[in-house]
C-alpha cells in the first residue's frame, strides 16, 4: 500500500492482464447468446407475422416472461434448473450423461440466448414489417418463393432498418453478461473479484473492468456504425447528394 | 392465349370483380380502360394472383388454374408465366439496376450469376438504360426506375406482361420515354396487358381494348372501332368525359 494516494496505480497496471483475461468469457457469452437470440427473435417475429395460432400464444407468454423478469432470477434458473431436469430424465431414460461434467458457462448461453431473443423479436419484426409491401410483391410476381423472397428481398433491407436496435441489443448484452459472475462463470467481472480478494484493492479492480467494458462496447459501437454505413449505401444518394 | 372465365373476387363482403370472362389473344397489346375503383387494377392482379379470386378460371397457354382451389405449385407457374410492372416501380430498394434485372433469373430461373448479369445487361441496353446499370433505384429518376421495371419483367421471358398504370405516379415531362419503350416491347410481339389512363397509348399502340366498369366487361373491342364507334351507352359516356373534345355537342 502505498501512503496516502487516493489509487494505487501500480495495483491497477498489474491488474489489467488479470482482469482482461475475462474478456474472451464474457465475449463468448455475448456473441453466442446475440447468434442464438437473434435466430430465436427472427422465429417469434415470423410466428406473430403470420399470426400462426397457438404458437402465437406461446411465444408472447415466452416473450412476456423473458421481459418481465430480473435476467438474474433467469441466470439463476437456467444454472439451477437445466441440471435438474436433465438429471431427471438422465435417471428416468438412462441417457447416462455426467450432469456434473457440463461447465456452468453453458447455461448461461442458455440464459442469455433466451432473453436476448425475447427483445430481439421485437426488433426483428419491426424492421420487417418496414420492408414495403410492394417489395414483397415485386418478388412474387418475379415468382419467388416467400423463403426466397425473404431472404433475398426482405432480409437484406430489414437488417438496414434494424441494424442500430441491434446494436444496441449486443452493446447492453454485452454490459449484462457481467451478471454470470453469480453463476462463478469467470468473466470480466469474475476475474476482477478474484484478482481484487487477494489484496482488498476492490475498487482499483472494478475500475480496470469498467475501462474494459467501456474500450469493448465503443469497439464494438464503431463495427455497428460501419457495418450501417456498408448496408445503406444503396441510400447513398439520398443521404449524400 | 389467355382465357379467364367467370373471375369473382371480394374484399370481405365488397365483391369487385362481378364474374369477369375474358379472351386475350396471343401476341396482343391489350388496354384496359375503365374509370377509377372499376376494379381493374385488382383484375390484372388476379391474373398472377397477387389477390387471391374467390372463384373463377385462368388458362394461360398449357396452364389451366381454378382460382378457389389454386395450389401453390400452379400460383409459382402462374408468376412465373407472367410478370408484372407496378405502378410504384417497385425495383428492389437495395439492389442496382442490372442486380435488379438479374435477380429473377438468378433466384427463380436459377441461372448463374454471370450469365445472369449478361442477359441482364442486354435488357437494360433494349430501354435505353446501360449507362444507369450501376445506380440503385434512389438514384434515378421515377421514369428510368420504370424502365428497369420493363427490363426486369422482359427478362423473365413470360408469356404476358402485366402493366398496372405504369405511368401514373410519374411527373408529366416523364410519361413519354416508359410509353415510348412500352412502344417498342409491343413491336416484338409480346403479349402485354395494360391497365391505364393513357388513352392515346391504348389508341395508338393498343390492339385490343377492353372496357370495365363497376366490375364487369362492359365492352371489348379493336382501338378503332372502340374509339370511334363504340356499342355501349356506358362506354360512349366513358369516353366523353376523358375526351372533352370527343363528340363535342353544345
Amino acid at each position: 500500500m502505498q501512503g496516502n494516494s487516493l489509487l494505487d496505480w501500480e495495483y491497477m497496471l498489474r491488474s489489467i492482464p488479470k482482469v482482461a483475461a475475462g474478456i474472451p468469457v464474457s465475449l463468448s457469452i455475448a456473441l453466442i447468446a446475440f447468434v442464438f437470440g437473434a435466430i430465436i427473435g427472427f422465429g417469434i417475429a415470423l410466428v406473430k407475422i403470420y399470426q400462426i395460432p397457438f404458437l402465437r400464444r406461446i411465444t408472447s407468454v415466452y416473450v412476456s416472461f423473458m421481459r418481465g423478469t430480473p435476467l438474474l432470477v433467469q441466470i439463476f434458473l437456467s444454472y439451477y434448473g437445466i441440471p435438474l431436469v436433465l438429471r431427471y430424465f438422465s435417471t428416468k431414460y438412462n441417457w447416462q450423461i455426467d450432469i456434473s461434467q457440463i461447465p456452468a458457462i453453458v447455461f448461461m448461453y442458455v440464459s442469455f440466448s433466451l432473453n436476448v431473443g425475447a427483445y430481439l423479436s421485437e426488433t426483428i419484426r419491426a424492421a420487417i414489417l418496414s420492408v414495403g409491401k410492394g417489395q414483397v410483391e415485386a418478388a412474387q410476381s418475379l415468382g419467388m418463393t416467400a423463403p426466397q423472397a425473404m431472404r433475398r428481398i426482405i432480409l437484406p433491407q430489414a437488417a438496414v432498418v434494424a441494424i442500430p436496435n441491434l446494436g444496441n441489443s449486443f452493446i447492453a448484452l454485452l454490459k449484462d453478461t457481467s451478471l454470470a459472475f453469480a453463476a462463478s462463470v469467470p468473466e470480466i467481472i469474475g476475474q476482477a473479484k478474484i484478482t481484487a480478494a487477494r489484496t482488498s484493492n476492490f475498487f482499483e479492480a472494478y475500475i480496470v473492468a469498467a475501462a474494459l467494458y467501456w474500450v469493448i462496447c465503443v469497439l464494438f459501437e464503431r463495427l455497428f456504425s460501419i457495418g450501417e454505413r456498408r448496408l445503406r449505401r444503396h441510400e447513398r444518394a439520398l443521404y449524400h447528394d | 392465349m389467355i382465357e379467364i372465365t367467370d373471375l369473382h373476387k371480394s374484399f370481405a363482403k365488397n365483391e369487385v370483380l362481378h364474374g369477369i370472362s375474358l379472351k386475350i389473344p396471343q401476341g396482343s397489346v391489350t388496354a384496359v380502360l375503365g374509370p377509377s375503383g372499376s376494379g381493374k387494377s385488382t383484375l390484372l392482379r388476379c391474373i398472377n394472383m397477387l389477390e387471391t379470386p374467390q372463384s373463377g378460371t385462368l388458362r394461360l397457354g398449357q396452364l389451366q388454374v381454378d382460382f378457389a382451389s389454386a395450389h401453390k405449385k400452379d400460383i409459382l407457374q402462374l408468376r412465373q408465366d407472367t410478370a408484372m410492372v407496378f405502378q410504384a416501380f417497385n425495383l428492389f430498394a437495395h439492389k442496382t439496376a442490372l442486380e435488379n434485372v438479374a435477380e429473377g433469373l438468378i433466384v427463380v430461373k436459377k441461372k448463374p450469376k454471370k450469365t445472369a448479369l449478361a442477359i441482364a445487361a442486354q435488357y437494360l441496353e433494349k430501354v435505353g438504360l446501360t449507362e444507369r446499370a450501376d445506380y440503385y433505384p434512389s438514384q434515378i429518376s421515377g421514369g428510368q426506375q420504370q424502365r428497369v421495371a420493363i427490363a426486369r419483367a422482359l427478362a423473365m421471358n413470360p408469356k404476358v406482361i402485366l402493366f398496372d398504370e405504369p405511368t401514373s405516379a410519374l411527373d408529366p415531362e416523364l410519361v413519354q420515354e416508359v410509353l415510348a419503350v412500352m412502344k417498342k416491347i409491343s413491336l416484338e410481339g409480346i403479349t402485354m396487358i395494360v391497365v391505364t389512363h393513357e388513352i392515346g397509348f391504348a389508341r395508338e399502340v393498343a390492339t385490343e381494348v377492353v372496357f370495365i366498369d363497376e366490375g364487369r366487361v362492359v365492352e371489348q373491342s379493336k382501338p378503332q372501332q372502340f374509339f370511334n364507334n363504340p356499342a355501349q351507352e356506358r362506354t360512349k359516356l366513358f369516353l366523353r368525359q376523358i375526351t372533352p373534345d370527343y363528340n363535342y355537342q353544345i
